[in-house]
């Protein structure tokens, strides 16, 4: 990161508070002016670049250098055998991190960066997804698959590469969340053309679309207990699927509730998770808990900035959105800690549980700089994996 | 770099002392004055080294018993050593059951606190819609009125209808009170008429 530091100097743009759409239906991030073209491109972009004239640095290590700073990590997915993360930028880069490296008692500098960087799409890669084999990347339209086994080797291609059926061919929606369903074998696919779309693991096929929403998804979640599907979107609401059936079972109107609805900060829905019971969601609405059954808002915590992830953690909520912090909530809607992380802010956390690898049993959380933090105590942040 | 060092001191030490330190030393001099001794000349001198010889040996054997001593200490230190390291390996061993019982312990607690506060959120909405009882009683009560009111209704528009029946036969028995008086005019001027014509017949 010392390469641009001395030699170049930019006056960042504006940041787009509650984000906004550059091009088509896209996910709401915080992005600063667009990354600039191969190059010359150093004029476009909404910023100024001056480059000092002492020393003229090669134009590769000013790129990457504007690359670093331009990056945002949109998803995240740690490897069946709990000892590697995935990570995916807007770049469509996907950086494999060795988290038992990092986290052993002789790490170095080298084992915070990636073991192995490779471009997986063409677009941002939004959504990653884990089965026991595969590593499953989802961006512009298209959702490929990668395996586990093969991709620390350079030169990995993709086992496979979909794009589920869209009506018209002309537009390409990103697809935002993915979703595995283990009980059907299935892949649900969400995002830019307001359907969610199932896709069998073992055939390829896709086998259903679910229709209903107005206005494209941002996030998934399964129900455990019964087979069922929470989708939230743009238009504010969040809509459960049964699966077997495949109809609409509830609808609910989040931003109708005047307990927990922020008509300034619009109604769309950015992150959901769910305990089978109870749901958490927030986004343009305060974040709150609802009780399923009775589709009531019990309760809102009471945070002003937007979340983008939340995800339930033994008797805590976990949550991460504008803002550098990772909130810690318990269910009575008391902040029980707020631990500052290095990006400015946050759209992803994943929590590595798997069974096969408990000392690599960390949080970590990325967004809008080019650093994963790794949290191993949920206190306090230990230490950033950087892509590069 | 060690073995330059092992060189070094090798050196100083051979350097210091030809013979070794201390008690190798006392045996090389032991034995020189024993071959001297043996070939001493008078009685006194002979004597005098016999003395010295006897102190340097027992010297010898002095720290002869020392070091068997202090070997066996260091024996008897050893075997404690190996019996406190046992006894701490032992608690180390315990102190990590306890800590896995207790991280057990504190899953099962961070359930429990879960469904509790879970419990109080739902409270916390229920309690904002009124109490069942209240409701029914009010309802009853409600339902009670609403029946008098309307028992009260029937009974005004029972009223009425009386009224409206009564004055529905007075009206109509004033028509035909009407009726049968403007016949009667009818007829008594059909009969003055009759009359008038009868007496204007008879005049002429």
């Amino acid at each position: 990161m010392g390469v641009g530091g001395p030699q170049a100097q930019r006056t960042l743009g504006r940041g787009h508070p509650g984000g906004s759409s550059w091009s088509g239906s896209r996910r709401r991030v915080e992005k600063g002016p667009c990354p600039p073209g191969a190059g010359s491109g150093m004029s476009g972009g909404g910023g100024e670049l001056w480059v000092t004239p002492v020393s003229a640095p090669p134009q590769m290590e000013v790129q990457r250098a504007l690359e670093r700073l331009h990056m945002t990590i949109f998803s995240q997915s740690v490897s069946p055998c709990g000892k590697f993360l995935a990570a995916g930028n807007n770049y469509g880069q996907i950086a494999i991190f060795s988290l038992s490296a990092a986290l052993s008692s002789e790490a170095k500098e080298e084992s915070k960066k990636p073991v192995v960087t490779f471009v997986a799409h063409d677009g941002p890669v939004y959504s990653l997804v884990s089965t026991d084999r595969h590593l499953l990347s989802a961006g512009d339209g298209e959702v490929k698959a990668w395996l586990w086994g093969e991709i620390l080797k350079k030169g990995c291609k993709e086992v496979w590469s979909r794009h589920p059926p869209y009506r018209s061919s002309l537009e390409v929606p990103e697809i935002n969340a993915l979703l595995l369903n283990p009980k059907e074998n299935s892949l649900l696919l969400a995002g830019g053309d307001c359907h969610l779309h199932s896709m069998d693991l073992e055939t390829g096929t896709f086998t259903r679309a679910l229709r209903g929403h107005t206005d494209y998804i941002h996030c998934l979640a399964l129900r455990e207990r019964s087979p069922e599907v929470l989708s939230g979107s743009e238009d504010g609401t969040v809509r459960l699927w049964d699966l077997r059936t495949g109809e609409e079972v509830q609808t609910i109107e989040v931003y109708r509730h005047e307990e927990c609805a922020r008509p300034q900060n619009g109604k769309w829905i950015g992150c959901l998770a769910t305990d089978s019971d109870w749901m958490v969601c927030g986004g343009g609405p305060a974040l709150t808990l609802w009780h399923l059954r009775s589709a009531t808002p019990t309760t809102v915590f009471p945070l002003r900035a937007p979340q983008k992830h939340v995800t339930f953690y033994q008797d805590l909520i976990l949550s991460a959105g504008q803002g550098p912090c990772v909130n810690q909530w318990q269910l009575s809607g008391e902040l029980k800690a707020q631990v500052p992380g290095s990006s400015s802010s946050l759209l992803s956390l994943s929590l590595n549980q798997q069974p096969a690898a408990p000392e690599c049993k960390v949080l970590t959380a990325a967004g809008n700089s080019c650093r994963v933090d790794v949290f191993t105590n949920l206190g306090y942040r230990a230490f950033s994996l950087s892509f590069s | 770099m060690g073995a330059v060092t092992d060189d070094e001191v090798i050196r100083k030490r051979l350097l210091i002392d030809g013979d070794g330190a201390g008690d190798d030393r006392r045996i090389n001099l032991l034995v020189k004055s024993f071959i001297k001794w043996c070939n001493a000349g008078s009685q006194e001198e002979g004597y005098s080294q016999y003395q010295r010889m006897l102190s340097t040996l027992s010297q010898c054997e002095f720290s002869m018993g020392k070091t068997l001593l202090v070997y066996d200490m260091n024996l008897r230190e050893m075997e404690n050593y190996e019996k406190i390291y046992k006894d701490i390996e032992n608690s180390i061993a315990g102190a990590h059951e306890k800590i896995a019982e207790c991280k057990k312990q504190i899953l099962q607690a961070k359930r429990i606190r879960k469904n509790r506060q879970e419990y109080d959120a739902l409270a916390k909405v229920i309690q904002h819609h009124p109490d069942r009882h209240e409701t029914l009683k009010e309802l009853d009560a409600l339902g009670k009125e609403l029946q008098h009111l309307s028992h009260i209704k029937e009974n005004v528009e029972d009223k009425l209808e009386l009224r409206r029946k009564q004055f529905h036969v007075l009206l109509s028995t004033i028509h035909e009170l009407q009726q049968t008086l403007e016949n009667d005019e009818k007829l008594s001027e059909v009969e003055e008429a009759q009359e008038a014509s009868m007496e204007t017949e008879m005049k002429p």
